[in-house]
């Protein structure tokens, strides 16, 4: 509505349907201003200065947070790493650099702290058992490599607590025999753990063992193996290969 | 009104104005505009018609969601009103049912004036327009039996998709026919946008179509897809009709032309460049490769650009002629609508930046964003237009400048309140949710206060609605004033007015 034509003034009110001369061209499009044209005044100095504030801070934040452009790069403020193709098999694309602890942190963090928290003492509330010192984790790599493997379900005693509300998922599907060696690595030296590091072919060799075993163990089978049993090819060689050759536990039920 | 019953002289009794051309182009012009309006009329008017019962529609499902996030056993008993259906539903009769209606009713009246042709024709565009509104009845149908797809802004299940593209194949053809014979040799800003959004809207929605239900892309991509889609049909659909009206509705009305064809220029294609890249900032620290969120953020930043050029063409034509907003009701919904466009753009740019948007994603600022973008902006300019094009259709003024005064109040208090607490409620959810010392439930504690001032805020929202629903109703059904002066908000001041012009 374009109020601003100069006209006679009415008083508004109910003067609708009183006015018997009604227009045959409605008013509004009589009173109407010209269709709208555009004037050509130039670009003020000011307005070039944000565009270039706007165009150098989403630059920046695009080369801060860009992740190096990485296809499967998550983190957005990965820094470039010169690739080094050492052979270090599967699952160690740029992480030779590190030691096999610092790369068991990395694999810890992501898929073990959701539970067992990123301190090790796990969440007793919601069933979830202790790394930092469990008899499990410090003991024999056996027993340890079985669990993570396969997963474990039902009741669990740890430090003397009785846990069960929790299941833990088998990982065999998921995490190469490399990054469950380094993640046990891991948790065997951290949070004041004395457990001695696990080697690769060490998972390998457990894997194959229990290829054919269905599903998850229980505390019975845990038991079943005893506390120090190490793995096979491990550093240590003090481990009892004997016991080793003995067969996997039975499968329950 | 028969275009051949239009005299060819104007009524003696009204002065014509002449501004710098002689009498004679002036009365051809009249001519010419009397036509067109003649033209439009029956589509424009079956558009809003619709448009307007979808908005009454819309606010009830829109209360009812509201009132069940602080009273979630209200309606819970019956299956097709539970929350997860209402939600779907009342989102998508403002998309589709409302906004994207009344945006088109909008569209077809400016391209047919700028073009300065007439709607040839115009049983097909309402053949379209019922299209429309079946297609929105099947979707909203479906998504209360429970037929919804589950993508956000996508619910409507595959055969009302269906039934929109064939509604909207009708209107987009009779839009391009116009501009294909338009008249005259300048293509004004508003074409160009206009123009835009009905070329930008089936490749965004087309598009989604395809990479969601047609040739489904993998996985946590779908939800990529749904985000770029969400926003790209806020900037490019709703955003270049939005924008294209108020560059229409402020010069027109204050009969002045925009300030800078440049800036226009540079407004309208950097807007274009830089929003279809955005979207993907809703998805911070997803499983998305960092890049892909970084662009978007960045594009977002650069938005910036286009916000502050057309912010500023649209002061800088404003400028001395604010006075204006005390009387006329179109200028006062179109510069409440783009002052809320530069304010919406820059709280986006805002939660787009990882830090912010780390607290504020997956709570309700989310819903402020959009109710920002969708209401406080599109919605008044599209109140803006409704109030400047109906009276040149029905041939009568607005009856209650009292009402349209209550209207705009309403509807401005109405979105700020609700903006303003959804804000609220995100940051404390925020905060709450990113303490690892409170659980889940605790952090929603501090929530339904905020919810509560939304629904409060959401009742003065209805009353505006209702008022101008009964007031639209009565200019239709021809019970509006015979003057020839408009509805001012204002009238004893007009005086006043012409001593400022």
């Amino acid at each position: 509505m374009n109020e601003n034509a100069p006209e006679r003034r009415v008083r508004q009110g109910m003067d609708y349907g009183e006015d018997s001369d009604v227009h045959q061209v409605h008013a509004a499009i009589q009173r109407e201003k010209r269709e709208p044209r555009v004037g050509l005044e130039p670009l003020s100095i000011w307005l070039i200065a944000v565009y270039g504030l706007a165009i150098f801070f989403g630059g920046a934040y695009l080369g801060r947070f860009s992740g190096n452009f990485s296809g499967d790069s998550l983190d957005p403020a990965l820094i470039p790493q010169p690739k080094t193709h050492g052979p270090s098999g599967p699952g160690g694309e740029q992480t030779t650099e590190l030691s096999q602890a610092d790369r068991g942190k990395k694999i810890f963090s992501a898929n073990c702290a959701v539970c067992h928290q990123p301190n090790g003492l796990g969440a007793a509330g919601q069933g979830y058992p202790p790394l930092a010192g469990s008899e499990y984790v410090n003991g024999g790599t056996r027993r340890l490599g079985m669990i993570v493997l396969k997963g474990l379900q039902g009741p669990l005693t740890v430090k003397g607590q009785s846990f069960g509300a929790a299941v833990m998922q088998p990982w065999d599907k998921t995490l190469s025999d490399a990054k469950i060696a380094d993640v046990l690595t891991y948790i065997r030296q951290e949070w004041g753990n004395k457990g001695g590091p696990v080697a690769t072919a060490q998972i390998a060799g457990l894997r194959k063992e229990l290829a054919s075993h269905p599903d998850s163990f229980v505390e019975a089978d845990l038991k079943a193996v005893p506390e120090d049993a190490e793995l096979p090819g491990g550093e240590p060689a003090g481990a009892k290969p004997a016991e080793a050759k003995s067969p996997a536990p039975a499968p329950p039920k | 009104m028969n275009p051949s019953e239009v005299p060819l002289r104007p009524p003696s009794n009204v002065e014509v104005p002449t501004p710098d051309s002689q009498v004679t182009t002036h009365e051809v012009e009249q001519v010419e505009r009397a036509l067109i309006d003649a033209s439009t009329r029956l589509p424009v008017l079956f558009f809003y018609g619709s448009a307007i019962l979808w908005l009454l529609l819309g606010t009830l499902l829109a209360g009812i969601t509201s009132w069940k996030l602080h009273a979630p056993d209200l309606l819970a008993n019956w299956s097709w009103l539970t929350w997860g259906r209402i939600r779907p539903a009342h989102m998508n009769v403002m998309v589709y049912g409302w906004a994207s209606m009344a945006g088109i009713g909008t569209a077809i009246w400016l391209m047919a004036r700028l073009c300065r042709t007439t709607l040839r024709h115009p049983l097909l565009l309402i053949a379209g327009g019922a299209f429309w509104n079946l297609g929105v009845l099947l979707g909203v149908g479906g998504i209360l039996a429970g037929d919804s797809t589950g993508f956000e802004w996508l619910e409507f299940p595959p055969y009302a998709t269906t039934v929109l593209f064939i509604a909207y194949s009708l209107v987009v053809s009779w839009a391009l026919l116009m501009f294909r014979f338009r008249r005259g040799d300048s293509i004004y800003i508003t074409q160009w946008y206009l123009l835009g959004a009905f070329l930008w809207f089936p490749w965004v929605y087309g598009a989604t179509q395809v990479m969601l239900f047609i040739a489904p892309v993998q996985g946590v991509m779908q939800s990529a897809v749904t985000w770029w889609f969400a926003n790209n049909l806020l900037f490019l659909w709703f955003g270049a009709i939005g924008l294209g009206t108020a560059y229409y509705m402020i010069p027109k009305v204050i009969g002045r032309p925009v300030y800078s064809y440049h800036l226009a220029a540079i407004g309208f294609w950097t807007y274009a460049f830089f929003a279809s890249w955005t979207g993907m900032q809703r998805l911070v620290d997803g499983p998305f490769p960092a890049w892909m969120i970084t662009a978007s953020i960045a594009a977002t930043i650069l938005t910036i650009i286009p916000v502050a050029t057309v912010g500023l063409n649209h002061h800088m034509t404003m400028q001395g002629y604010f006075g204006l907003l005390r009387y006329s009701p179109t200028l006062r919904f179109t510069v409440f609508g783009a002052i809320s466009y530069t304010v919406f753009s820059l709280f986006g740019v805002l939660i787009s930046l990882r830090s912010v948007e780390r607290y504020l994603d997956f709570t309700q600022a989310s819903i402020a964003y959009s109710h920002m973008g969708l209401y406080a902006f599109f919605t008044m300019v599209m109140f803006g237009s409704m109030y400047y094009i109906v009276p040149r259709l029905v041939g009568r003024e607005w009856r209650y400048a009292a009402l349209i005064k209550l209207h705009f109040w309403s509807s401005t208090y109405g979105v700020g309140l609700m903006v303003l607490m959804l804000i609220a409620a995100g940051i404390a959810q925020g905060s709450a949710l990113n303490d690892p010392s409170l659980s889940f439930i605790e952090g929603l504690e501090y929530v339904p206060m905020y919810l509560r001032g939304r629904s409060l805020s959401g009742l003065l929202l209805t009353i505006a609605h209702l008022i101008f629903a009964f007031h639209f109703g009565l200019m239709l059904f021809g019970l509006g004033r015979t003057a020839s002066m408009p509805t001012f908000l204002n009238p004893q001041e007009e005086e006043a007015v012409k001593e400022h012009i």
